[in-house]
């Protein structure tokens, strides 16, 4: 292997250091820091290299989802390189590709709020879920332009995160509340329109975030209110669940029934120790997605996918 | 508001009288049907194109922004103006792929200019990573693509603009013909006996209706469509048709009529990049008053009506009319006294539509996006002048 170069760690540090990097993108950050480091002399060592280090990326963290849409581009990038000259010309191919890819995804979300600005309109009051970046980006771009909004943010438990979404936004000047969870179907009647971003968006259309955007989608729907989901191209990934049960996240041990003994059981524990933290949103209940790459159906996912993958 | 990367400065004079006149009489009102709109247009940017100085591809390109962007400043919420520029710029794109221009005379030795589509593909050796970057040139071997490289037709530049002028000889024949492209499947959708219902006046439509009447006897409601009572003109033009029988009702009868309809047949001003209409006002009503009844509706629509957007509000494409025909202003007290509005179109969301039918069949909402992919992919070029 690679002797002292340790993915992970790298992937790991990468993360720390910056906290507005994407998995996907830290994900072929670190696949391009290994090879640049080894020195494979036949291209067949070289692909299997870059293959076992995806698989134990994966391995290693949660949240394995988004991070392996970053590793399948690469591996995509890899095959199409294959054709090379030398093991050599290929390693150079990649590194300034993966370089690219890493320096341009910063870019995404710009684009992204570019496409989903028109859609921020004046007097709009907003719904959204947990904490993304890059809905932070589009109502950061729309309070530049100078629009006037409100937004309901959800509490987003175990972790909160709507919390760090409020204090961003109040930052920003944006009028904001933060709702429970549980009030999603209470406050929905004030809502002019509902944004989520996305961990991962899937080969159906559909799409793979915080708990809690499956029945934030279903309230909205029921309250034929719209849904815009925003997801950077490189969120894409090749999955087709049928089930919340179909993600690779899942584990058995999940809201089980496990026997418990009555004098030992810490429900307040138990609580975020066997919970879901993603769900799975159908495409149905999503009415648009703002992407880098346009807006889009979720139809017109699956064909970008394809159109990547099995060129 | 980004500033247009290039002024009218590089139009002639000549160019932009034309483009004036013809911003004149769009204000005016007085080219509001949807095909002649699209026809003057592309007859505007044929005339500039060939009165314009322009020597490579992306002048010419360029050349047709220009024209869109004036266009689109003067009449924001019209649609159709951008579809057309849109499909003249693919025109473009697609005309200069693997052509190489050398100058008249000399050998064909020294290419002019590089065409965009092999500049542009400067990715050769180390090509983009990440969806939407194109990989059909990756995927390629070296060998492939040198005898690709090989295969770049040589032109002078008098053969391109020919080309070029035939392509649009061609849009507008297509354009011309397009009614009759799309009735001819009007058979598949029409049965006899059947009650169909419209509403506004739609060409597309009475073409369909006509066509259909040759070989089958049916009934039409039309719905008056009040303000404008262009309901009263589509009812006049099937009138003389003896095979179909013309029914005009108010349009507050639509619900009630419904439940004895087969099928709701529409025209429309344009269609979303989603499957949603900008079609006349009372469109939506009947739309949601056949999805109560589960009658099927489907609407008919040239390509040209394919616009690359998608609806950011309900009204972010319509206009108002003038609200002397809902309270005449001899009523001038009353005029005084409330608001009027008298919106020229509806929203229609996708979900209520079940088919669209144009010259090459019928086609889902959901696939739309997809036809539109072939037609347009200057949407962003554009989209500055559309969105406030």
């Amino acid at each position: 292997m690679a002797g002292a170069f340790d993915i992970v760690e790298h992937y790991n540090s990468l993360i720390k250091e910056d906290a507005s990097i994407s998995a996907p993108v830290a994900a072929v950050g670190s696949l391009v820091k290994l090879i640049e480091k080894q020195n494979a002399t036949t291209m067949l060592e070289f692909m299997m290299i870059a293959r076992q280090a995806c698989d134990r990326l994966k391995k290693a963290t949660d949240n394995s989802i988004s991070l392996s849409a970053g590793c399948d581009v690469f591996l995509k990038q890899m095959s199409r390189l294959a054709h090379a000259q030398s093991v050599e010309e290929c390693r150079k191919a990649l590194i300034k590709a993966g370089t690219d890819f890493v320096q341009g995804a910063g870019r995404c979300r710009d684009i992204v709020a570019e496409f989903g600005s028109p859609f921020v309109r004046d007097e709009q009051t907003i719904l959204i879920h947990s904490y993304s970046r890059v809905i932070m980006g589009l109502l950061g771009r729309a309070v530049t332009q100078n629009k006037r909004f409100r937004v309901y943010i959800t509490e987003s438990r175990p972790d909160q995160s709507g919390l760090r979404a409020a204090a961003e936004l109040q930052r920003l000047g944006v009028p904001c509340e933060v709702i429970l969870d549980a009030a999603v179907g209470y406050i929905m009647e004030k809502v002019d329109m509902v944004l989520v971003g996305a961990e991962g968006v899937v080969e159906s259309g559909g799409l793979i975030n915080k708990i809690g955007t499956y029945q934030l989608a279903i309230i909205a729907k029921a309250a034929k209110k719209p849904l815009y989901a925003l997801a950077e191209s490189f969120k894409f990934v090749r999955l087709y669940p049928l089930s919340q049960y179909d993600l690779p996240t899942h584990r058995s041990d999940l809201l089980s029934f496990k026997e418990k003994r009555a004098d030992e059981t810490d429900w307040q524990a138990e609580l975020s120790r066997s919970n879901p933290m993603l769900d799975y949103t159908p495409p149905g209940f999503i009415t648009l997605m703002f992407t880098d790459l346009g807006v889009m159906t979720p139809s017109g996912v699956s064909d970008e996918l394809i159109k990547f993958y099995l060129d | 508001m980004e500033s247009p990367t290039s002024p009218s400065s590089q139009f002639s004079r000549e160019a932009a009288i034309y483009v004036d006149g013809f911003i004149t009489r769009l204000r005016r009102g007085q080219v509001v049907e949807a095909k002649r709109l699209a026809m003057e247009t592309v007859n505007l940017v044929e005339h500039v194109i060939s009165i314009s100085r322009w020597n490579d591809v992306e002048t010419l390109s360029e050349l047709i922004r220009a024209v869109g962007r004036k266009l689109l400043i003067a009449q924001p919420r019209e649609l159709l103006i951008a579809n057309v520029i849109c499909r003249l710029l693919r025109m473009v794109a697609e005309e200069s792929e693997s052509v190489k221009f050398v100058e008249d005379g000399w050998p064909a030795r020294e290419p002019v200019r590089e065409p965009p589509s092999v500049s542009s593909a400067k990715s050769c050796e180390t090509p983009g990573m990440g969806l939407g970057q194109s990989g059909a040139l990756l995927t390629r071997t070296f060998a492939e693509q040198v005898a690709s490289q090989l295969e770049v037709e040589s032109m002078t530049l008098q053969g391109f603009k020919n080309n070029i002028r035939n392509e649009i000889e061609e849009y507008i024949e297509e354009l011309e013909n397009v009614e009759a492209n799309i009735a001819k499947s009007a058979l598949e959708y029409i049965h006899s006996n059947e009650i169909i219902l419209t509403c506004g006046r739609s060409r597309t439509v009475e073409q369909f209706l006509r066509t259909a009447a040759e070989k089958r006897k049916f009934h039409v409601i039309v719905t008056e469509t009040a303000p404008t009572y262009e309901g009263h003109e589509q009812a006049r033009a099937l009138a003389d048709v003896p095979n179909i029988e013309v029914v005009v009702i108010p349009d507050s009868a639509a619900f009630a009529i419904m439940s004895r309809v087969n099928k709701v047949i529409l025209g429309t001003r344009a269609v979303m990049a989603n499957g949603g209409l900008v079609a006349v006002s009372g469109t939506h009503m009947i739309a949601a008053a056949a999805r109560h009844h589960s009658t099927q509706v489907v609407v008919c629509a040239g390509p040209y009506k394919y616009s690359p957007w998608f609806p950011s509000s309900d009204d972010c494409f319509n206009t108002l009319e003038s609200p002397d025909a809902v309270l005449p202003y001899r009523e001038g007290d009353l005029v005084a006294a409330v608001d009027v509005v008298s919106p020229r179109y509806d929203y229609v969301p996708p979900e209520l539509v079940d088919i669209f039918v144009d010259s090459t069949g019928g086609h889902l909402p959901s696939y739309l996006y997809r036809l539109l992919r072939e037609s347009c992919d200057e949407a962003r070029d554009l989209s500055w002048g559309i969105h406030e």
